[in-house]
Protein backbone atom coordinates (compact mmCIF):
# COMPACT_ATOMS: atom_id res chain seq x y z
CA UNK A 1 0.00 0.00 0.00
CA UNK A 2 2.81 2.78 1.04
CA UNK A 3 5.87 2.92 2.74
CA UNK A 4 5.25 2.75 6.51
CA UNK A 5 5.26 5.61 8.73
CA UNK A 6 6.09 7.91 5.39
CA UNK A 7 4.21 11.21 6.45
CA UNK A 8 3.91 14.43 4.85
CA UNK A 9 2.71 17.49 6.19
CA UNK A 10 1.79 21.23 5.38
CA UNK A 11 1.20 24.25 7.48
CA UNK A 12 -1.75 26.65 6.47
CA UNK A 13 -2.98 29.79 7.18
CA UNK A 14 -6.47 29.24 9.24
CA UNK A 15 -8.79 31.03 6.72
CA UNK A 16 -11.62 29.45 4.47
CA UNK A 17 -9.95 31.10 1.75
CA UNK A 18 -7.67 28.12 2.08
CA UNK A 19 -10.26 25.30 2.40
CA UNK A 20 -10.13 23.81 -1.28
CA UNK A 21 -6.51 23.83 -1.37
CA UNK A 22 -6.28 22.03 1.96
CA UNK A 23 -8.84 19.58 0.47
CA UNK A 24 -7.22 19.11 -2.69
CA UNK A 25 -3.42 18.51 -0.99
CA UNK A 26 -4.97 15.96 1.13
CA UNK A 27 -6.87 14.11 -1.37
CA UNK A 28 -3.82 14.60 -3.52
CA UNK A 29 -1.49 12.48 -1.01
CA UNK A 30 -4.54 10.21 -0.23
CA UNK A 31 -5.02 9.13 -3.96
CA UNK A 32 -1.04 8.85 -4.68
CA UNK A 33 -1.21 6.26 -1.56
CA UNK A 34 -3.55 4.13 -2.83
CA UNK A 35 -6.58 5.23 -1.19
CA UNK A 36 -10.03 3.98 -3.14
CA UNK A 37 -11.70 7.16 -4.59
CA UNK A 38 -14.41 6.46 -2.48
CA UNK A 39 -13.15 6.33 0.46
CA UNK A 40 -10.84 9.82 -0.64
CA UNK A 41 -14.16 11.42 -0.54
CA UNK A 42 -14.71 10.24 2.42
CA UNK A 43 -11.24 11.65 4.30
CA UNK A 44 -11.80 15.20 1.74
CA UNK A 45 -15.40 15.98 3.28
CA UNK A 46 -13.65 14.92 6.79
CA UNK A 47 -10.67 17.05 6.82
CA UNK A 48 -12.98 19.85 5.90
CA UNK A 49 -15.39 19.82 8.67
CA UNK A 50 -11.57 19.63 10.98
CA UNK A 51 -10.52 22.63 9.54
CA UNK A 52 -13.09 24.62 9.47
CA UNK A 53 -14.12 23.66 13.23
CA UNK A 54 -10.34 25.20 13.84
CA UNK A 55 -11.07 28.34 12.38
CA UNK A 56 -14.56 28.88 13.55
CA UNK A 57 -13.97 27.48 17.48
CA UNK A 58 -9.97 27.49 17.91
CA UNK A 59 -9.01 30.34 16.67
CA UNK A 60 -12.82 31.91 16.33
CA UNK A 61 -11.25 33.38 13.20
CA UNK A 62 -8.18 34.88 13.52
CA UNK A 63 -6.73 34.24 10.27
CA UNK A 64 -3.05 34.76 11.62
CA UNK A 65 -3.20 32.21 13.26
CA UNK A 66 -2.06 28.59 11.63
CA UNK A 67 -2.85 25.02 11.06
CA UNK A 68 -0.51 22.45 10.45
CA UNK A 69 -2.30 19.26 8.64
CA UNK A 70 0.17 15.81 8.66
CA UNK A 71 -0.47 12.60 7.16
CA UNK A 72 0.30 8.92 6.45
CA UNK A 73 -0.25 5.80 5.91
CA UNK A 74 0.95 2.68 7.76
CA UNK A 75 -0.30 -1.38 6.82
CA UNK A 76 -3.71 -0.60 6.57
CA UNK A 77 -4.86 2.98 7.80
CA UNK A 78 -4.91 6.35 6.70
CA UNK A 79 -4.37 8.53 9.00
CA UNK A 80 -4.46 12.45 8.77
CA UNK A 81 -4.04 14.86 12.04
CA UNK A 82 -4.67 18.75 11.93
CA UNK A 83 -3.01 20.53 14.77
CA UNK A 84 -3.61 24.23 16.37
CA UNK A 85 -2.62 26.18 19.26
CA UNK A 86 -6.16 27.67 19.82
CA UNK A 87 -8.96 26.66 22.10
CA UNK A 88 -9.52 23.46 22.81
CA UNK A 89 -12.32 21.62 21.24
CA UNK A 90 -12.24 17.97 21.38
CA UNK A 91 -14.69 16.36 19.27
CA UNK A 92 -14.39 13.25 20.54
CA UNK A 93 -16.86 14.17 23.33
CA UNK A 94 -19.58 16.40 21.52
CA UNK A 95 -22.43 14.65 21.31
CA UNK A 96 -23.94 13.31 18.33
CA UNK A 97 -27.02 15.60 17.13
CA UNK A 98 -30.67 14.81 16.69
CA UNK A 99 -30.75 16.38 12.82
CA UNK A 100 -34.21 16.29 12.69
CA UNK A 101 -35.00 17.66 16.13
CA UNK A 102 -32.16 20.15 15.28
CA UNK A 103 -34.62 21.72 12.36
CA UNK A 104 -37.35 21.74 14.84
CA UNK A 105 -35.85 24.11 16.51
CA UNK A 106 -34.06 25.71 14.11
CA UNK A 107 -30.40 24.99 15.15
CA UNK A 108 -27.59 25.50 13.27
CA UNK A 109 -24.44 23.58 13.50
CA UNK A 110 -22.63 20.18 15.20
CA UNK A 111 -23.56 18.32 12.15
CA UNK A 112 -19.67 18.57 11.22
CA UNK A 113 -18.12 16.49 13.98
CA UNK A 114 -20.99 14.19 13.54
CA UNK A 115 -20.12 13.34 9.69
CA UNK A 116 -16.41 13.53 10.97
CA UNK A 117 -17.15 10.98 13.47
CA UNK A 118 -19.41 8.89 10.49
CA UNK A 119 -16.75 9.35 7.76
CA UNK A 120 -14.09 8.30 8.94
CA UNK A 121 -13.56 4.86 11.11
CA UNK A 122 -11.67 6.57 14.69
CA UNK A 123 -11.30 10.49 15.93
CA UNK A 124 -8.64 10.65 18.37
CA UNK A 125 -8.33 14.16 20.48
CA UNK A 126 -5.05 14.88 21.82
CA UNK A 127 -3.67 17.80 23.92
CA UNK A 128 0.09 18.29 24.26
CA UNK A 129 2.18 21.73 25.95
CA UNK A 130 -0.74 23.76 23.96
CA UNK A 131 -1.12 22.52 21.11
CA UNK A 132 -4.33 20.27 20.08
CA UNK A 133 -4.51 17.47 18.03
CA UNK A 134 -7.62 15.87 16.11
CA UNK A 135 -6.25 12.64 14.22
CA UNK A 136 -8.86 10.80 11.99
CA UNK A 137 -7.78 7.69 10.27
CA UNK A 138 -9.63 5.56 8.02
CA UNK A 139 -9.14 1.92 7.37
CA UNK A 140 -8.31 0.71 4.21
CA UNK B 1 -20.89 28.36 -5.49
CA UNK B 2 -23.40 29.98 -7.69
CA UNK B 3 -26.97 29.86 -8.50
CA UNK B 4 -28.96 30.07 -11.56
CA UNK B 5 -32.92 30.64 -11.14
CA UNK B 6 -35.45 29.35 -13.65
CA UNK B 7 -38.70 28.59 -13.81
CA UNK B 8 -40.99 26.01 -15.22
CA UNK B 9 -44.82 25.56 -14.95
CA UNK B 10 -45.71 26.03 -11.81
CA UNK B 11 -41.96 25.64 -9.87
CA UNK B 12 -39.25 27.61 -9.31
CA UNK B 13 -35.95 25.66 -10.48
CA UNK B 14 -33.06 26.85 -8.66
CA UNK B 15 -29.39 24.99 -10.22
CA UNK B 16 -26.59 24.82 -7.99
CA UNK B 17 -22.98 24.98 -9.61
CA UNK B 18 -19.58 24.23 -7.74
CA UNK B 19 -18.81 23.96 -4.00
CA UNK B 20 -21.74 24.22 -1.91
CA UNK B 21 -20.53 25.55 1.22
CA UNK B 22 -22.68 27.97 2.99
CA UNK B 23 -21.34 30.92 3.87
CA UNK B 24 -22.17 34.18 1.96
CA UNK B 25 -24.03 32.14 -0.35
CA UNK B 26 -26.66 30.97 2.19
CA UNK B 27 -27.84 34.84 2.79
CA UNK B 28 -27.98 35.40 -1.00
CA UNK B 29 -30.26 31.87 -1.73
CA UNK B 30 -32.15 33.10 1.53
CA UNK B 31 -32.77 36.61 0.06
CA UNK B 32 -34.07 34.69 -3.20
CA UNK B 33 -36.12 32.44 -1.18
CA UNK B 34 -37.86 35.65 0.43
CA UNK B 35 -38.54 37.52 -3.19
CA UNK B 36 -39.75 34.21 -4.45
CA UNK B 37 -42.18 33.83 -1.61
CA UNK B 38 -43.23 37.75 -2.32
CA UNK B 39 -44.04 36.69 -5.78
CA UNK B 40 -46.01 34.29 -4.40
CA UNK B 41 -43.80 31.03 -5.77
CA UNK B 42 -43.45 28.85 -3.40
CA UNK B 43 -42.41 25.61 -5.44
CA UNK B 44 -38.81 25.43 -5.80
CA UNK B 45 -36.56 22.53 -7.13
CA UNK B 46 -33.19 22.78 -6.16
CA UNK B 47 -31.52 20.88 -8.68
CA UNK B 48 -27.94 19.38 -7.59
CA UNK B 49 -26.50 17.54 -10.43
CA UNK B 50 -23.40 20.44 -10.90
CA UNK B 51 -22.67 20.46 -7.38
CA UNK B 52 -18.72 19.11 -7.36
CA UNK B 53 -18.28 19.25 -3.17
CA UNK B 54 -20.63 19.91 -0.15
CA UNK B 55 -20.01 20.41 3.44
CA UNK B 56 -22.17 20.46 6.35
CA UNK B 57 -22.75 24.16 6.10
CA UNK B 58 -24.07 23.56 2.84
CA UNK B 59 -26.38 21.30 4.07
CA UNK B 60 -27.10 23.50 7.17
CA UNK B 61 -28.05 26.30 4.09
CA UNK B 62 -30.40 23.61 2.47
CA UNK B 63 -31.97 22.63 5.31
CA UNK B 64 -32.40 26.71 5.96
CA UNK B 65 -33.79 27.22 2.67
CA UNK B 66 -36.28 24.31 2.90
CA UNK B 67 -37.60 25.45 6.87
CA UNK B 68 -38.08 28.84 4.91
CA UNK B 69 -40.43 27.80 2.20
CA UNK B 70 -42.73 25.64 4.15
CA UNK B 71 -43.37 28.00 6.92
CA UNK B 72 -44.42 29.97 3.75
CA UNK B 73 -46.49 27.10 2.54
CA UNK B 74 -44.71 25.90 0.06
CA UNK B 75 -41.87 23.31 -0.12
CA UNK B 76 -38.12 23.00 -1.11
CA UNK B 77 -37.32 19.49 -2.77
CA UNK B 78 -34.09 18.26 -4.08
CA UNK B 79 -33.47 17.10 -7.41
CA UNK B 80 -30.26 15.34 -9.10
CA UNK B 81 -28.37 14.39 -6.06
CA UNK B 82 -24.68 13.21 -7.01
CA UNK B 83 -23.93 9.71 -5.21
CA UNK B 84 -21.82 11.88 -2.68
CA UNK B 85 -24.07 13.97 -2.06
CA UNK B 86 -27.42 10.74 -1.60
CA UNK B 87 -25.11 9.58 1.12
CA UNK B 88 -24.15 12.48 3.06
CA UNK B 89 -28.20 12.96 3.27
CA UNK B 90 -28.21 9.15 4.29
CA UNK B 91 -25.66 9.62 6.56
CA UNK B 92 -27.31 13.02 8.38
CA UNK B 93 -30.72 11.34 7.97
CA UNK B 94 -31.88 14.11 6.13
CA UNK B 95 -33.07 12.23 3.70
CA UNK B 96 -36.04 11.48 5.35
CA UNK B 97 -36.36 15.46 5.83
CA UNK B 98 -36.25 16.44 2.05
CA UNK B 99 -38.60 15.15 -0.62
CA UNK B 100 -35.85 13.97 -3.18
CA UNK B 101 -35.87 13.12 -6.88
CA UNK B 102 -32.92 11.08 -9.86
CA UNK B 103 -34.31 13.76 -12.06
CA UNK B 104 -35.21 17.05 -12.60
CA UNK B 105 -38.38 15.61 -14.73
CA UNK B 106 -39.72 14.30 -11.46
CA UNK B 107 -39.17 16.37 -8.88
CA UNK B 108 -41.19 18.97 -11.05
CA UNK B 109 -43.44 16.81 -11.73
CA UNK B 110 -44.27 15.94 -8.02
CA UNK B 111 -46.11 19.55 -7.78
CA UNK B 112 -47.60 19.06 -11.03
CA UNK B 113 -48.93 15.68 -9.20
CA UNK B 114 -50.15 17.36 -6.12
CA UNK B 115 -51.71 20.18 -8.02
CA UNK B 116 -54.00 17.97 -10.11
CA UNK B 117 -55.05 15.77 -7.01
CA UNK B 118 -55.82 19.31 -4.87
CA UNK B 119 -58.30 20.47 -8.39
CA UNK B 120 -59.95 16.73 -8.20
CA UNK B 121 -60.59 17.25 -4.13
CA UNK B 122 -62.31 20.49 -4.66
Amino acid sequence: MSTPNYTHRITVQASTEHLSEVRDFVASYATKHGVSSHEVEDIRLAVDEAYTNIIKHAYQYDDSRFVEIVMGSEKDEFWVSLKDNGKSFNPTEYPDPDVEERIKKKERGGVGVYLMKKLMDRIEYHKHDGTNEIRMIKKL
Amino acid sequence: MSFKVSERYNCVIIEFKGNVMGGPDAVELNDTLHELIEEGKKNVVVDLAKVKFMNSSGLGMLIGGLTTMRKAGGDLRIANPTDKIESLLVVTKLITVFKHYESLEEAVNSYNKEEGEEEEND
